[in-house]
């Protein structure tokens, strides 16, 4: 069976939208991530695998998820 | 006063022109008095499209250098009632016109008519900002493609930087085959990333194609498009009618339960 190719574009949809919104590139934006999430993490017990930024055209969503302790 | 929408994609070649065509029509079929300029300075397209390219004697650059007045510049579609084109000028670059002046021209055109639909050029430079400088609010087209889909979210952030707030989607040539199989992305997906609320689908169907060879219109008439194309029209008026997700299988049980009937 072939791979259907819709989660391929939309994967890379997503990368090219981050980009574009914030206007930088896929680094800069994971360094963002990390720099929020070290901003975040001194007022708020959190894990990584908790932590998710979500960039839309006028918001920086931070979501974390699950129990701190 | 009438309402100014510009229709704006920022690729190329996903249906601007032919979705201005035929929601011009359309509105115009539905009573409603309307104007459709074409703002794409040295290509020329909407008149073709709608089947007037020999009709044109003055163009839109003639009346903002003061050539002509505004009225003799308009050319009347003699198949519909209340339906004018204000064409494009095909020899002229895009700076012969500036925002202010499209933004005082449109205004002049409120009085007269119901809708003002602007054809916008592809693009964000000059002829878009001109394009979109009188309009009230926007359709976006765009097509299920990684490309055009980028480009919609870019126009949209100028749209709203510009103060355009009310803006809608049009989701173009979706392919219920491919949707199904996976291999285009569905209504929902496209809807999930752009955040601008949906004011229609329009089907990939060859009949726009043929209907655009002729310069006739699609809207209204017994065909996938045709039948998008009058709803939009009909949303755009205030009616609530559902929006087809042309992926899901309804289509197809009802297409089994006419065939049914009928024998």
């Amino acid at each position: 069976m072939r791979v259907p190719s819709v989660p391929i574009a939309k994967e890379r949809l997503k990368t090219l939208l981050v980009s574009d919104r914030i206007q930088c590139t896929p680094d800069t934006a994971d360094r963002l991530t990390q720099d929020l999430y070290n901003t975040v993490s001194k007022y708020i017990e959190i894990k990584p695998e908790n932590f998710n930024i979500e960039i839309t055209r006028n918001d920086i969503h931070i979501k974390y998820t699950g129990e701190s302790n | 006063m009438g309402e100014v929408i510009v229709i704006t994609s920022g690729k190329g070649g996903v249906g601007k022109t032919t979705t201005t065509a035929n929601i011009g029509i359309g509105l115009s079929k539905l009573g409603k008095k309307v104007i459709v300029i074409d703002t794409d300075l040295g290509l020329r397209n909407l008149d073709v499209v709608m089947g007037l390219e020999n009709r044109i004697v003055y163009n839109l650059v003639d009346v903002i250098e003061g050539k002509c007045r505004l009225k003799q510049a308009l050319i009347r579609d003699k198949r519909f009632d209340d339906l004018y084109l204000l064409p494009s000028a095909q020899t002229r670059d895009k700076t012969s016109v500036s925002p202010e002046q499209m933004k005082k021209l449109v205004d002049d055109l409120r009085n007269d008519f119901d809708f003002i639909l602007l054809d916008c050029p592809a693009g964000i430079e000059q002829g878009f900002q001109n394009a979109i400088a009188g309009a009230d609010r926007a359709l976006v087209v765009t097509t299920p493609e990684v490309s055009a889909i980028r480009d919609a979210d870019r126009i949209i952030g100028l749209l709203e930087a510009s103060g355009i707030r009310n803006n809608n989607l049009l989701i173009n040539r979706i392919r219920i085959d491919m949707v199904r199989r996976g291999d285009m992305m569905s209504v929902d997906d496209v809807t999930e990333i752009l955040a601008v609320d949906l004011l229609g689908v329009i089907p990939d169907d060859e009949h726009v194609v043929i209907a655009t060879n002729q310069g006739e219109p699609v809207v209204g008439d017994d065909c996938l498009a045709g039948g998008a194309y009058e709803r939009i029209c009909r949303r755009l008026l205030g009616e609530e009618i559902p929006i087809k997700d042309f992926s899901r299988p309804e289509g197809f049980l009802e297409k089994i339960s006419g065939l049914f009937h009928r024998s």
